[in-house]
């Protein structure tokens, strides 16, 4: 049987066109409608108080506490940022190897400067888990002034090696966030890195260095968190194994509060609004740099020993929306930057002098420079 | 002759009927979302309603409802117009403009945060009819928080 519209009389078709007319006209109101009320959608008088007493619809659901508290400053996704230290000088010792000859020793730095960039980006963000992985790649390059060598001096090779390459770091990173009820709560940190003199064509992955922390936190109010635990750590320069204290904290008022992981560091926080923050406190900032460009180091299993105290003001605040400028400036404090010789290929596990009294390669000394750094960087929801 | 309009108005009864039947169909799919929502910090209830096609949330309860400062209640002292600051949180629509895109999602619309003030791009993804991922994002959809928001029981006043 086939079709043939010329079969219809005009009174059937025009019944068809229109419910066919209506049907589709319905739907397309309705669009319209709701474009025009989604501008400004009305909001009527509401009896608030009927939502008091209520209970999860799931029976079993749990709440669980959130990893940050109010007022604390906003997490960054990703950020990319220079840092300059003014001049300093570094006083290096001799160099074991060169002991017969001498090695110059002080030395005049007139700068030393970097890009740093950090990402962080969540994989998981449920109620009861929360998954983070980041990357960093910081350089510190050291603009050191040329100088006559002394007869029957050498240049000192570290002072030639950080002239020539510098140290940088790149490492990866992870955070996990388990909260077991809705005040108590598990935090793991862990990274590794590779820091040496490397460039980016040369990392040799078998040097990389673990650092970890485990915290077990309470959250008992939206506005407190605090929590102690154990880090494993190089950012004295050497590997450590060192307690941690976490307590993080907004007053009432949202004005004043602290951020801190001690003894990495610590910050007294000034809420001027939501989208301009001050802070005043300290960083502990410290690798193990392995020296691997130059050869003859590399089978020395030679390591710098970096750990420095970063004393600074904050300054935070929102460019755009989700745009943060962080600009800071203080005093770079120098801990340790001697050299160390592994043993068997194996770090020497010192424990502040606790476990080995162990002689470093070379014990240096740098004064202390002003030191400024900007990064511009992405913040969380 | 007579076998063949009836035919034609059969399929055409048949054709609209099922245009329509789907419409209600995916109208009682999208409305699941229609309810009061917790996120998980606890810190607030959302009200979630269909205006038009379009979905909406507000803020219905607040843990912590009185400001410390004014000892008012909260309005959105955050929010970067300092026109829109003076109005109560308890009311604010912070979710705006959901559309149900199928398969259990819910898009195109926008999550506001009165703690800092700012707006993100949104999805809702439905993961039982009682919890809510809510995705807040920057830009692109990796950039983002998903939090998870459960369904709550209003207990009726006697």
């Amino acid at each position: 049987m086939n079709f043939n519209p010329s079969l219809l009389n005009k009174s059937q078709i025009k019944t068809g066109l229109f419910i066919a007319f209506f049907a589709v006209n319905v739907h397309l109101n309705a669009q319209v409608d709701t474009a025009n009320k989604s501008q400004n959608p009305p909001t009527e008088e509401e009896d608030f108080s009927q939502y008091d007493e209520v209970g999860f619809a799931e029976t079993g659901a749990k709440r669980y506490c959130s990893p940050k508290i109010e007022g604390l400053s906003p997490q960054k996704l990703i950020g990319i940022g220079y840092d300059f230290q003014a001049a300093y000088k570094m006083n290096l010792d001799t160099f074991n190897n060169n002991a017969n000859t001498g090695s110059a020793h002080e030395y005049n730095v007139k700068n030393s400067t970097g890009i740093r960039f950090n990402c962080n980006i969540p994989v998981i963000s449920k109620t009861n888990l929360v998954w983070q992985m980041g990357a960093n790649y910081w350089e510190t390059g050291y603009n050191i002034q040329e100088q006559s060598i002394p007869v029957g001096y050498v240049a000192n090779p570290v002072a030639t090696e950080l002239s020539k390459n510098g140290l940088r770091t790149m490492g990866l990173n992870t955070t996990i966030f388990k909260p077991f009820n809705e005040t108590r709560f598990l935090l793991f940190q862990g990274s590794a890195d590779l820091s040496g003199d490397y460039d980016l064509k040369l990392m040799p992955a078998k040097y990389l260095k673990y650092s970890a922390a485990l915290v077990y936190g309470v959250r008992p109010s939206e506005r407190k968190q605090w929590g102690v635990g154990l880090a494993r750590t190089y950012r004295v320069g050497e590997l450590n194994y060192i307690p941690i204290v976490m307590f993080n904290y907004t007053d009432a008022q949202n004005k004043w509060g602290s951020e801190i992981l001690f003894p990495a560091r610590a910050h007294v926080r000034r809420t001027i609004n939501s989208r301009n923050m001050i802070f005043a406190g300290y960083e502990l900032e410290g690798q193990s740099y392995r020296m691997y460009r130059n050869t003859a180091y590399r089978a020395e299993d030679l390591e710098i020993r970096r750990g420095e105290i970063r004393l600074r003001l904050v300054y935070e605040c929102s460019l755009k929306d989700f745009i943060w400028l962080s600009v800071q400036g203080g005093y770079r404090i120098n801990y340790r930057y001697d050299v160390d010789r592994l043993k068997n290929g194996n770090e020497i596990y010192r424990a502040f002098g606790l476990l080995s009294d162990e002689p470093y390669v070379m014990t240096n000394s740098l004064t202390n420079p002003l030191y400024f750094n900007i990064s511009i960087n992405l913040v969380s929801p | 002759m007579k076998n063949i309009k009836t035919s034609i108005l059969l399929t055409l009864f048949v054709a609209l009927t099922t245009l329509l039947s789907s419409f209600v169909y995916q109208d009682a799919a999208a409305d699941r979302l229609i309810g009061v929502w917790e996120p998980s910090n606890g810190r607030a209830r959302v009200k979630v309603e269909k205006i038009g096609s379009k979905y909406y949330g507000k803020i219905v309860w607040l843990k912590e409802p009185i400001d410390p400062n004014t000892k008012e209640p909260k309005t959105d002292k955050n929010n970067p117009d300092p026109g829109l600051q003076n109005v109560p949180l308890k009311g604010y629509r912070n979710l705006k403009d959901f559309v149900y895109a199928g398969n259990n999602e819910w898009n195109e619309g926008t999550i506001y945060d009165p703690l800092n003030g700012s707006t993100y791009s949104c999805t809702i993804k439905m993961t039982d009819k009682n919890t809510l991922e809510i995705r807040g994002y920057i830009g692109v959809s990796a950039l983002g928080r998903t939090d998870i928001w459960k369904r709550l029981e209003v207990k009726t006043k006697k």
